[in-house]
Protein backbone atom coordinates (compact mmCIF):
# COMPACT_ATOMS: atom_id res chain seq x y z
CA UNK A 1 0.00 0.00 0.00
CA UNK A 2 1.35 3.34 -1.24
CA UNK A 3 -0.55 5.54 0.82
CA UNK A 4 1.00 5.09 4.42
CA UNK A 5 -1.65 7.45 6.18
CA UNK A 6 -4.74 8.96 5.51
CA UNK A 7 -5.06 11.96 7.84
CA UNK A 8 -7.55 14.09 8.72
CA UNK A 9 -6.25 16.84 10.81
CA UNK A 10 -7.12 20.35 10.46
CA UNK A 11 -3.38 21.76 11.16
CA UNK A 12 -2.12 19.70 7.92
CA UNK A 13 1.44 19.69 7.93
CA UNK A 14 2.57 20.50 11.35
CA UNK A 15 4.97 18.63 14.47
CA UNK A 16 2.57 15.54 14.57
CA UNK A 17 2.46 14.80 10.98
CA UNK A 18 6.42 15.25 9.81
CA UNK A 19 8.20 14.49 13.43
CA UNK A 20 5.27 11.65 15.30
CA UNK A 21 3.84 9.88 12.11
CA UNK A 22 6.81 10.58 8.66
CA UNK A 23 9.47 9.37 11.26
CA UNK A 24 8.44 6.17 11.89
CA UNK A 25 6.62 5.71 8.79
CA UNK A 26 9.22 7.28 6.32
CA UNK A 27 6.69 8.89 3.48
CA UNK A 28 8.76 10.59 0.48
CA UNK A 29 5.23 12.34 -0.44
CA UNK A 30 3.14 14.76 1.56
CA UNK A 31 0.19 15.14 -0.44
CA UNK A 32 -2.06 17.62 0.89
CA UNK A 33 -5.89 17.66 -0.42
CA UNK A 34 -7.42 21.52 0.41
CA UNK A 35 -8.99 24.06 -2.11
CA UNK A 36 -8.02 27.15 -0.17
CA UNK A 37 -4.31 26.25 0.18
CA UNK A 38 -3.82 25.15 -3.63
CA UNK A 39 -4.39 28.78 -4.32
CA UNK A 40 -2.21 30.48 -1.56
CA UNK A 41 1.83 29.99 -2.34
CA UNK A 42 2.36 32.26 0.69
CA UNK A 43 0.77 29.54 3.16
CA UNK A 44 1.84 26.71 1.30
CA UNK A 45 5.72 28.19 1.80
CA UNK A 46 4.88 28.39 5.68
CA UNK A 47 3.98 24.54 5.61
CA UNK A 48 6.82 23.56 3.76
CA UNK A 49 9.08 24.90 6.13
CA UNK A 50 8.33 22.24 8.14
CA UNK A 51 8.72 19.44 5.30
CA UNK A 52 11.91 17.27 6.44
CA UNK A 53 14.22 16.27 3.40
CA UNK A 54 13.77 13.64 1.29
CA UNK A 55 10.00 14.25 1.23
CA UNK A 56 8.35 16.06 -0.94
CA UNK A 57 4.87 17.77 -0.81
CA UNK A 58 1.88 18.71 -3.37
CA UNK A 59 -1.07 21.04 -2.66
CA UNK A 60 -3.73 20.09 -4.82
CA UNK A 61 -7.74 21.27 -4.89
CA UNK A 62 -10.15 18.66 -4.36
CA UNK A 63 -10.71 18.48 -7.98
CA UNK A 64 -7.16 17.84 -8.79
CA UNK A 65 -6.93 14.91 -6.25
CA UNK A 66 -9.91 13.32 -8.04
CA UNK A 67 -7.92 13.78 -11.40
CA UNK A 68 -4.60 12.84 -9.84
CA UNK A 69 -4.80 10.60 -6.76
CA UNK A 70 -5.52 7.39 -8.55
CA UNK A 71 -2.16 7.75 -10.50
CA UNK A 72 -0.31 8.88 -7.80
CA UNK A 73 -1.34 6.22 -5.27
CA UNK A 74 -0.88 3.66 -8.29
CA UNK A 75 3.26 4.31 -8.27
CA UNK A 76 3.54 3.02 -5.34
CA UNK A 77 5.53 5.66 -3.71
CA UNK A 78 4.87 5.74 0.32
CA UNK A 79 2.70 9.20 0.92
CA UNK A 80 0.64 10.56 3.38
CA UNK A 81 -2.68 11.88 2.34
CA UNK A 82 -3.84 14.90 3.99
CA UNK A 83 -7.29 16.55 4.25
CA UNK A 84 -8.13 19.62 6.99
CA UNK A 85 -11.79 17.79 7.30
CA UNK A 86 -13.74 14.56 7.18
CA UNK A 87 -15.99 15.66 4.21
CA UNK A 88 -12.81 16.20 1.97
CA UNK A 89 -11.31 12.52 2.87
CA UNK A 90 -15.03 11.30 2.57
CA UNK A 91 -15.22 12.84 -0.95
CA UNK A 92 -12.00 11.07 -2.04
CA UNK A 93 -13.80 7.64 -1.08
CA UNK A 94 -16.47 8.33 -3.00
CA UNK A 95 -14.29 9.56 -6.23
CA UNK A 96 -13.13 5.88 -5.94
CA UNK A 97 -9.77 6.15 -3.67
CA UNK A 98 -9.95 3.32 -1.51
CA UNK A 99 -9.10 3.87 1.99
CA UNK A 100 -8.91 1.05 4.58
CA UNK A 101 -8.51 3.26 7.23
CA UNK A 102 -8.68 7.12 7.93
CA UNK A 103 -6.73 8.28 10.62
CA UNK A 104 -8.51 11.94 12.52
CA UNK A 105 -5.25 13.97 13.95
CA UNK A 106 -7.26 17.36 15.04
CA UNK A 107 -10.76 18.16 14.77
CA UNK A 108 -10.44 21.28 16.76
CA UNK A 109 -13.65 22.81 19.01
CA UNK A 110 -16.07 25.45 17.48
CA UNK A 111 -19.53 25.99 17.68
CA UNK A 112 -21.93 23.31 17.14
CA UNK A 113 -19.22 20.43 17.90
CA UNK A 114 -19.01 18.03 20.74
CA UNK A 115 -15.71 16.89 22.42
CA UNK A 116 -15.20 13.22 22.01
CA UNK A 117 -11.51 13.83 22.56
CA UNK A 118 -9.38 16.27 23.77
CA UNK A 119 -8.03 16.68 20.10
CA UNK A 120 -10.89 15.76 18.01
CA UNK A 121 -14.70 17.08 18.51
CA UNK A 122 -17.67 16.40 16.04
CA UNK A 123 -20.79 18.24 14.80
CA UNK A 124 -23.70 16.33 13.60
CA UNK A 125 -22.37 16.08 10.49
CA UNK A 126 -19.17 14.43 10.95
CA UNK A 127 -21.09 11.94 13.15
CA UNK A 128 -23.07 11.00 10.19
CA UNK A 129 -20.38 10.76 8.02
CA UNK A 130 -18.28 8.78 10.39
CA UNK A 131 -21.03 6.31 10.86
CA UNK A 132 -21.51 6.25 6.78
CA UNK A 133 -17.72 5.72 6.30
CA UNK A 134 -17.64 2.94 8.60
CA UNK A 135 -21.14 0.95 7.38
CA UNK A 136 -18.74 1.28 3.77
CA UNK A 137 -15.58 -0.35 5.64
CA UNK A 138 -14.18 2.38 5.96
CA UNK A 139 -12.19 2.19 9.67
CA UNK A 140 -12.38 6.48 11.16
CA UNK A 141 -9.78 6.09 13.71
CA UNK A 142 -8.60 8.89 15.99
CA UNK A 143 -5.11 8.98 16.93
CA UNK A 144 -2.48 11.76 17.26
CA UNK A 145 0.71 10.47 17.29
CA UNK A 146 1.51 6.61 16.45
CA UNK A 147 2.18 6.15 20.52
CA UNK A 148 -1.33 6.79 21.79
CA UNK A 149 -4.06 4.48 21.75
CA UNK A 150 -6.10 3.97 18.99
CA UNK A 151 -9.84 5.42 19.28
CA UNK A 152 -12.75 3.89 17.10
CA UNK A 153 -14.58 7.23 16.60
CA UNK A 154 -17.63 5.46 15.65
CA UNK A 155 -17.84 4.31 19.07
CA UNK A 156 -17.93 8.15 20.21
CA UNK A 157 -20.65 8.95 17.80
CA UNK A 158 -24.70 9.19 18.91
CA UNK A 159 -25.54 6.90 15.84
CA UNK B 1 13.73 0.29 21.74
CA UNK B 2 16.95 2.71 21.73
CA UNK B 3 20.63 1.66 23.55
CA UNK B 4 20.08 5.72 24.18
CA UNK B 5 18.82 7.91 26.81
CA UNK B 6 19.24 10.94 28.02
CA UNK B 7 18.40 13.84 30.97
CA UNK B 8 17.46 17.02 29.37
CA UNK B 9 18.98 19.45 32.35
CA UNK B 10 17.89 23.46 32.38
CA UNK B 11 16.77 26.71 34.46
CA UNK B 12 13.00 26.68 35.59
CA UNK B 13 10.64 24.40 33.56
CA UNK B 14 12.45 24.75 30.24
CA UNK B 15 13.55 21.09 30.29
CA UNK B 16 10.31 19.73 31.21
CA UNK B 17 8.50 21.83 28.70
CA UNK B 18 10.74 21.08 26.05
CA UNK B 19 10.26 17.84 26.79
CA UNK B 20 6.52 18.11 27.04
CA UNK B 21 6.72 19.67 23.59
CA UNK B 22 8.67 16.75 22.08
CA UNK B 23 5.94 14.19 23.28
CA UNK B 24 3.30 16.18 21.58
CA UNK B 25 4.44 16.49 18.19
CA UNK B 26 6.17 12.26 18.92
CA UNK B 27 4.38 10.43 21.18
CA UNK B 28 5.88 9.14 24.53
CA UNK B 29 9.56 9.13 25.17
CA UNK B 30 10.27 6.57 27.64
CA UNK B 31 14.11 7.62 27.52
CA UNK B 32 14.03 10.66 28.36
CA UNK B 33 13.70 12.64 31.70
CA UNK B 34 13.87 16.50 32.56
CA UNK B 35 15.36 17.67 35.87
CA UNK B 36 15.26 21.50 36.69
CA UNK B 37 17.60 22.96 38.53
CA UNK B 38 15.06 25.57 40.33
CA UNK B 39 15.38 25.34 44.10
CA UNK B 40 18.42 23.10 43.63
CA UNK B 41 22.18 23.53 44.48
CA UNK B 42 24.98 22.23 42.01
CA UNK B 43 25.71 19.06 44.56
CA UNK B 44 21.95 18.32 44.68
CA UNK B 45 21.07 18.61 40.67
CA UNK B 46 24.39 16.41 40.58
CA UNK B 47 23.22 14.10 42.53
CA UNK B 48 19.59 13.94 41.41
CA UNK B 49 20.64 13.25 38.06
CA UNK B 50 23.13 10.44 38.87
CA UNK B 51 20.64 9.08 40.62
CA UNK B 52 18.13 9.30 37.60
CA UNK B 53 21.10 7.90 35.43
CA UNK B 54 21.88 4.98 37.95
CA UNK B 55 18.16 3.74 38.10
CA UNK B 56 16.81 4.24 34.45
CA UNK B 57 20.02 4.38 32.05
CA UNK B 58 22.10 1.24 33.27
CA UNK B 59 24.12 -0.34 30.60
CA UNK B 60 22.89 2.39 27.89
CA UNK B 61 24.13 5.37 26.22
CA UNK B 62 23.45 8.13 28.27
CA UNK B 63 23.74 11.77 27.35
CA UNK B 64 22.85 15.18 29.00
CA UNK B 65 20.97 17.98 27.21
CA UNK B 66 21.86 20.57 28.83
CA UNK B 67 19.93 24.47 28.21
CA UNK B 68 22.83 26.86 28.40
CA UNK B 69 26.44 26.21 28.19
CA UNK B 70 28.14 27.77 31.05
CA UNK B 71 25.14 28.22 33.26
CA UNK B 72 24.87 26.27 36.14
CA UNK B 73 22.54 23.44 34.79
CA UNK B 74 25.92 23.34 32.34
CA UNK B 75 28.48 23.39 34.99
CA UNK B 76 26.76 20.37 36.06
CA UNK B 77 26.30 18.30 33.14
CA UNK B 78 30.07 18.75 32.75
CA UNK B 79 31.35 17.59 35.89
CA UNK B 80 29.23 14.49 35.48
CA UNK B 81 30.95 14.24 31.71
CA UNK B 82 34.43 14.45 33.25
CA UNK B 83 33.38 11.69 35.77
CA UNK B 84 32.53 9.95 33.14
CA UNK B 85 28.42 9.20 33.87
CA UNK B 86 27.68 10.14 30.29
CA UNK B 87 29.06 10.01 26.75
CA UNK B 88 28.36 13.52 25.92
CA UNK B 89 26.61 16.92 26.72
CA UNK B 90 24.63 18.65 24.44
CA UNK B 91 24.39 22.29 24.91
CA UNK B 92 21.99 24.89 23.90
CA UNK B 93 19.34 22.10 23.61
CA UNK B 94 15.93 22.88 21.50
CA UNK B 95 12.99 21.05 19.94
CA UNK B 96 14.71 20.08 16.76
CA UNK B 97 17.42 18.42 18.77
CA UNK B 98 15.20 16.40 20.94
CA UNK B 99 13.65 14.96 17.61
CA UNK B 100 16.86 14.36 16.25
CA UNK B 101 18.17 12.26 20.02
CA UNK B 102 14.63 10.92 19.77
CA UNK B 103 14.88 9.50 16.25
CA UNK B 104 18.36 9.45 14.99
CA UNK B 105 19.08 5.58 13.98
CA UNK B 106 21.65 3.79 16.41
CA UNK B 107 25.03 4.49 14.83
CA UNK B 108 28.49 5.02 16.06
CA UNK B 109 28.74 7.61 18.94
CA UNK B 110 30.65 9.97 16.72
CA UNK B 111 28.38 9.90 14.30
CA UNK B 112 25.31 10.51 16.31
CA UNK B 113 26.93 13.48 17.80
CA UNK B 114 27.78 15.27 14.54
CA UNK B 115 24.77 14.33 13.09
CA UNK B 116 22.30 15.09 15.89
CA UNK B 117 24.06 18.73 15.88
CA UNK B 118 24.20 19.95 12.83
CA UNK B 119 20.67 18.78 12.34
CA UNK B 120 19.28 20.91 15.03
CA UNK B 121 21.36 23.86 14.01
CA UNK B 122 20.18 23.86 10.65
CA UNK B 123 17.02 24.36 12.29
CA UNK B 124 17.86 27.74 13.68
CA UNK B 125 17.64 30.80 11.93
CA UNK B 126 15.50 33.85 10.99
CA UNK B 127 13.25 34.76 8.52
CA UNK B 128 13.14 37.88 7.19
Amino acid sequence: MSVLLFRVDERLIHGQVVVGWARRLRPRRIIVVNDELADDALEQSIYRTGIPEGIRADFWTEREAREQLPAAIASEEPMFVLTADLGSMARLTRDGVRIGEINVGGIHRSEGRRRVLPYVSLDAADERLIDELEREGVRVVARDVPTAAPVRLAERTRG
Amino acid sequence: MTGRCGVVVGHGRVAEGLLSALERVAGEQPNLWAVSNQGRGGDELEAEITSLLDERCEGREAYLLSDMDGGSCGQVCRRLLAKGLVQAVFFGVNLPLLVEFAFLPEQPFEQFVTAAVEKSRKALGAHR
